[in-house]
């Protein structure tokens, strides 16, 4: 039996540093997916969250990803999700979500290259979040700041999503 | 005489000499040419053949519609055929070459054509190669396409990148020319967001080829003023080189983008086109006028050019048509160049106008024909006299080149790409936009606007007008006075020329000429898009851009009605050629879709698994050994040692979601067909999911992990789709039940150990009792792994029919645990599997995938009629079940089959015939789902949908394989070969 069981990390990439972009993998800490009952805002938990170090993406009426780069324990885990019911229900999501940063003044024009979506600050503002296709892959994107993006995507994708990401910036050197 | 470079003039840098060549010879231009220009500055006059006569022909136009000049560019994997000569930059080291012509330009053997041309008018091809009907894809079609046509592309992989991209706007602006210019400046100054779109390296338009004066400053210069304040602006994105294609639905534009066409190395790193997808509040079309052709003798021949495209070389590329040059006009444009033409030292001008009281302010020096036509050009590589016909007489004239005005045809093909017709203009002579436009107006020329001044006017009114929409405050900008231009007025149109005697082309790209229209008409094909079909005219690369107007009013004057009642063709996306490159992007090759990797792939990799793509998903198919020499021999060793020992497989791909919320057991209770309401915390179940018609869309095993919590696994195949479907049953139809759903199929790497040995493999790892009494068949559990340092899932269920778990953990310590579990039971003979041996044992075993459930079974037809029970109140497809069609005793069911000979073998797909009946399919008893060679029997196995197969074990019958001519006595049987009595499976 192995004293301490290795992590694979599902995306061993440097970050790519390019002109007026960077792009990278984001710690595989913790992503949490909650459930409420459509209908129902935020505002009941995130104080927990934000207790935990967590903070809020919106998904889709009456779901959130909570996200954050430190690893909860399976007991802060479940006590968290304790606390939160019966405004939500949590289900884990650390190891099936990847999280990749994009920041700089080219984080949009590389982005428009994969998403529909209108990201001018007007249209996109900070905190906003939608989950839309960049590419062919299926991705959650919040814009964490004017000039930096965090894409969530499936584990399965992440390295499919990064070479995307390599390529598409690849024009800013 | 040949056209030749000007002393001085035009916008090329002529500090910057270009060197490149056409069909092999060496050239030279300046860097600002077109290739168009640099041929012609060259005196190259013949620049192609035509599609059909061969016939020689030069450049006809300076922009987008050029039917003539399309020459192959580059070479090996950039050869790039069809390109406009007028559209393409020049740059060092390009090569160009002629197209649809052999030996050469110059002696083209397929000119013969011309002398048979009077037997090849439109139709011919339909009327004469008709007989025999089997020559017409192997002789005929092959050897006409090679005879006619344009040019060819390559075989070789084009080594360049392509990208797509999203933009999003307030306003559009498509085409940078005067209107577009202010109307851009209009909105861009009050600060909304613009694109403006250009299909030009430079921007500007019409005013890059003007000679009058706007505010003070030569046309050239105040275009480029303009230009850079608009490029200063943080809100205004200028898109040069950038052809909008195609307007569709939700108001988004279609563009390309020529990133790097115009570069002898393009830089690897950036795409050499961009497809652009523009969504924009507004569009305002902003793309200027065609001017038409006239329709005379000999209008192609190299030499004959349109007046605006001759001014334009004049002016903007510093390039003389000739030194005896004629103008054949019908309105005052011809003035124009004629006064151009003598400004830059071409003395002996001609104009040939068709009103007999035209251009009255022309106070220039050139000859004036008034009430006057051109009825013939002569000459055959190159232009040497025309034929004037004016007052009843006739006069041959010495020309080396002929301008012609037609009239201007407004250029909305953009505004009619959502189904709108346009409509004819009397007044204007010309086909109009359609009205009643949402999101999209047009300004300027492309409105039938005529001169800068009113076209500036028109632009920055509408375009101030539009910011003010968006919520801006917006001033509509001042030009100042415009000075020295002879603006073309609307004019009676010039359709029919009479006593013509040469050939007079209505479209050049397609060899059609006025009489073909004429002939159309009366073999009953005058409707216009039986015309444009029965004689090709606006078809091909240019799509009639020149000749369709000239086309409907042809047929207009042969049935004796007005172009309004003939109408015209449907414009479509494209507006000009796209390529396919463009079109694909970055999805080609490597990048075709995404690959999608399980949390074990590494691990795989490290056991030298041979992947299967299955779907995104990349599984591992198989593991070979040293010295094994083939697939087949890999998967025996694989199954049997799971039968003898134990192995793992990745089955992490599976669809997985959790299912949570207080009435989840009643949902799954709706969504499955079987009993799920009372199913325990701890137990795993078997569950078959209907789709509404009763028939089998999904199976999987849904574990109760907690009260309100479940487990629920897919196929691979579907688990989207069942997603979907559980999102629908539960947003759609019972919003009322609380249940909320999240898929986890990423999160959790999942492994299945099977074999007789797998309990004491796993008893190392997993801290809870896995006796059988503790954790018997289908248990389910959370359980804790490696002395509580992962927390994972636990499920006793089975595919393979062995004693068999699957274990789920968190995918990051998915490769740790697989490696743990490998080594914990090396001693135990454990090895890896792939899904081929996955799939051969669940045969042996008569467990169904989607072979089986293909979309036309039933619960009953698979042997599982008892599980849907009959108390239960609904589900999901309860009432389409009780059809009788779907109960009726005839229907196919499970079997499995065998060979007679167990040395025979039979296919998946193989149909089964009763033991003497003929092959045919009325004699068709079923079909062969599954097959493999199983080692467990030493023959081939099968499982079969077979009409009242239940009924029928031990029957003989006949493996009939069609498309092979293969035939395999068989017997059906039970569709449990392995196991029967389930006591590996319950060990």
């Amino acid at each position: 039996m192995p004293q301490s069981l290795t992590l694979r990390p599902a995306l061993a990439r440097l970050p790519l540093q390019r002109s007026g972009l960077r792009i990278e993998a984001l710690p595989e800490g913790t992503v949490l997916h909650l459930l409420a009952p459509v209908g129902s805002g935020p505002a009941g938990l995130t104080a927990e969250l934000g207790a935990s170090g967590l903070s809020l993406r919106p998904v889709s009426p009456g779901q959130w990803f909570a996200v954050g780069d430190a690893v909860l324990s399976n007991t802060a885990r479940a006590a968290l999700a304790a606390r939160l019911k019966p405004a939500a229900e949590v289900v884990d999501q650390s190891h099936g979500r990847v999280r990749i940063a994009l920041s700089g003044p080219m984080a949009t024009r590389v982005l428009a290259k994969g998403t529909a979506a209108d990201l001018s600050l007007t249209a996109f503002p900070i905190h906003h979040a939608t989950t839309t296709l960049i590419g062919h892959i299926a991705a959650h994107l919040t814009r964490i700041a004017e000039d930096r993006f965090e894409l969530i995507v499936l584990r399965g994708f992440a390295e499919s999503q990064w070479e995307d990401l390599d390529r598409m910036s690849a024009e800013f050197g | 005489m040949t056209p030749y470079r000007l002393p001085q003039g035009g916008l090329i840098d002529r500090s910057t000499p270009v060197s490149f060549s056409f069909d092999g010879q060496a050239l030279q231009g300046f860097a600002g040419d077109s290739l168009a220009s640099a041929l012609l500055a060259n005196g190259r006059l013949l620049v192609g053949r035509s599609f059909k006569y061969h016939r020689p022909r030069g450049i006809l136009t300076a922009g987008a519609a050029e039917p003539n000049a399309l020459v192959t560019i580059g070479r090996d994997g950039r050869t790039e055929p069809n390109t406009r000569a007028t559209m393409q930059e020049l740059y060092e080291g390009l090569e160009a070459k002629s197209q649809n012509r052999w030996p050469s330009l110059d002696v083209d053997i397929g000119s013969l054509n011309s002398l048979l041309s009077p037997f090849l008018g439109a139709g011919f091809y339909y009327k004469t190669f008709m007989w025999p009907a089997a020559f017409w894809e192997k002789v005929y079609e092959p050897f006409i396409r090679r005879a006619a046509g344009l040019g060819r592309a390559t075989h070789e992989a084009d080594p360049d990148a392509y990208e797509k991209s999203w933009a999003h706007c307030d306003l559009l602006v498509i085409g940078a020319g005067a209107a577009g210019l202010a109307a851009a400046l209009g909105a861009g100054r009050a600060g909304a967001r613009v694109i403006l779109a250009d299909e030009h390296a430079q921007p500007g338009g019409g005013l890059l080829s003007e000679t009058a004066g706007i505010g003070g400053k030569s046309a050239p210069a105040f275009a480029a003023d303009l230009l850079a304040e608009l490029a200063a602006l943080e809100n205004v994105t200028i898109l040069p080189r950038t052809t909008v294609f195609g307007w569709y639905d939700g108001n988004v534009f279609g563009a390309v983008e020529r990133v790097q066409k115009h570069l002898a190395h393009p830089d690897a790193h950036r795409p050499v086109e961009r497809l652009w997808r523009i969504v924009a509040k507004q569009a305002l079309l902003a793309t200027g006028a065609e001017e038409r052709p006239l329709v005379f003798g000999g209008n192609d021949i190299p030499g004959v050019m349109m007046a605006g495209a001759m001014r334009c070389y004049l002016n903007r590329y510093g390039v003389a048509p000739g030194r005896q040059v004629a103008i054949f006009t019908i309105n005052d444009s011809g003035y124009a160049l004629a006064r151009d033409l003598e400004t830059a030292g071409v003395s002996q001008v001609t104009i040939i106008d068709s009103r007999p009281e035209g251009g009255i302010d022309y106070a220039g020096a050139a000859r004036i024909v008034r009430g006057g036509v051109v009825r013939d050009a002569h000459g055959g590589k190159a232009l040497t006299s025309i034929t004037i016909a004016a007052g009843g007489k006739t006069e041959r004239l010495r020309v080396d080149a002929l301008a012609m005005s037609g009239g201007f045809s407004p250029i909305i093909h953009l505004a009619c790409h959502r189904g709108g017709k346009p409509h004819w203009s009397d007044e204007k002579s010309a086909f109009m936009a359609p009205s009643g436009l949402q999101g999209l107006s047009l300004i300027g020329s492309a409105a039938g606007i005529d001169g800068i001044a009113a076209c500036l006017e028109d632009g920055a009114a509408k375009g101030a007008a539009l910011a003010e929409t968006f919520g801006f405050k917006a001033e509509k900008p001042a030009f100042g006075l415009t000075a020295g231009e002879i603006a073309p007025m609307p004019a009676r149109p010039l359709w029919t020329i009479p006593g013509i005697r040469g050939k007079a082309f209505v479209d050049y790209q397609n060899d059609v000429h006025r009489k073909d229209l004429g002939l159309a008409v009366r073999e009953g094909y005058g409707h216009v898009e039986l015309a444009k079909r029965y004689t090709t005219t606006g078809m091909a690369t240019d799509q009639g851009k020149l000749s369709n107007v000239n086309a409907i009013a042809l047929l207009a004057e042969a049935r004796g009605v007005s172009p309004a009642e003939v109408g015209t063709t449907t414009f479509r996306p494209f507006y000009t050629p796209v390529s396919f490159g463009a079109l694909a992007g970055p999805s080609h090759g490597r990048h075709f879709q995404p690959v999608r990797k399980s949390p074990l792939h590494g691990w795989a990799e490290k056991h030298g698994a041979v992947f299967v793509e299955t779907g995104l998903w990349y599984r591992s198919a198989w593991f070979p050994r040293d010295g094994e020499t083939d697939w087949r021999e890999s998967v025996a060793r694989e199954t049997k040692n799971v039968r003898i020992n134990a192995g793992l497989c990745d089955v992490s791909m599976l669809g997985k979601i959790e299912i949570t919320g207080k009435d989840a057991a009643e949902f799954l209770n709706r969504v499955y067909c079987n009993a799920f309401l009372k199913l325990p915390v701890g137990k795993a179940r078997y569950g078959l999911m209907l789709r509404e018609d009763g028939f089998i869309y999904d199976d999987g095993t849904t574990s109760r992990l907690a009260q309100d919590r479940y487990f629920m696994t897919t196929t691979t195949a579907y688990a989207s789709g069942v997603m979907n479907h559980l999102e629908f049953c539960a947003q759609a139809l019972w919003p009322d039940l609380d249940v909320r759903l999240a898929s986890v199929t990423d999160q959790w790497s999942q492994m299945a150990i099977a074999g007789p040995k797998a309990r004491k493999i796993l008893e190392t790892i997993v801290d809870a009792d896995l006796s059988n009494a503790a954790f018997p068949f289908l248990a389910a559990a959370e359980v804790s792994l490696f002395n509580g340092q992962v927390q994972g899932r636990l499920f006793r269920i089975s595919f393979s029919g062995e004693l068999a778990y699957e274990l789920a953990v968190p995918a990051g310590y998915g490769e740790a645990v697989a490696d743990a579990i490998m080594e914990a039971g090396r001693d135990h003979g454990i090895q890896p599997y792939g899904v081929e041996a996955l799939a051969v044992l669940r045969i042996e075993k008569g467990h169904v995938t989607h072979n089986e459930i293909n979309g036309t079974v039933t619960p009953g037809d698979l042997g599982f009629a008892r599980m849907v029970p009959a108390a239960k109140p609904d589900f999901i497809g309860k009432r389409m079940l009780e059809r009788a069609g779907l109960n009726d005793p005839q229907r196919h069911q499970l079997v499995g089959i065998r060979p007679l000979d167990p040395a025979a073998i039979f296919r998946t797909g193989s149909h089964i015939l009763e033991k003497d009946a003929a092959a045919a399919l009325e004699n068709d008893q079923g079909y062969v789902t599954s097959s493999c060679h199983s080692p467990h029997l030493g023959s081939t196995i099968g499982l079969a949908l077979v009409r009242r197969g239940a009924e029928r074990h031990g029957e003989e019958v006949l493996v009939w394989n069609g498309l092979r001519g293969e035939f395999t006595p068989g017997r059906l049987c039970s569709p449990v070969f392995y196991d029967p009595q389930n006591e590996k499976l319950l060990a």
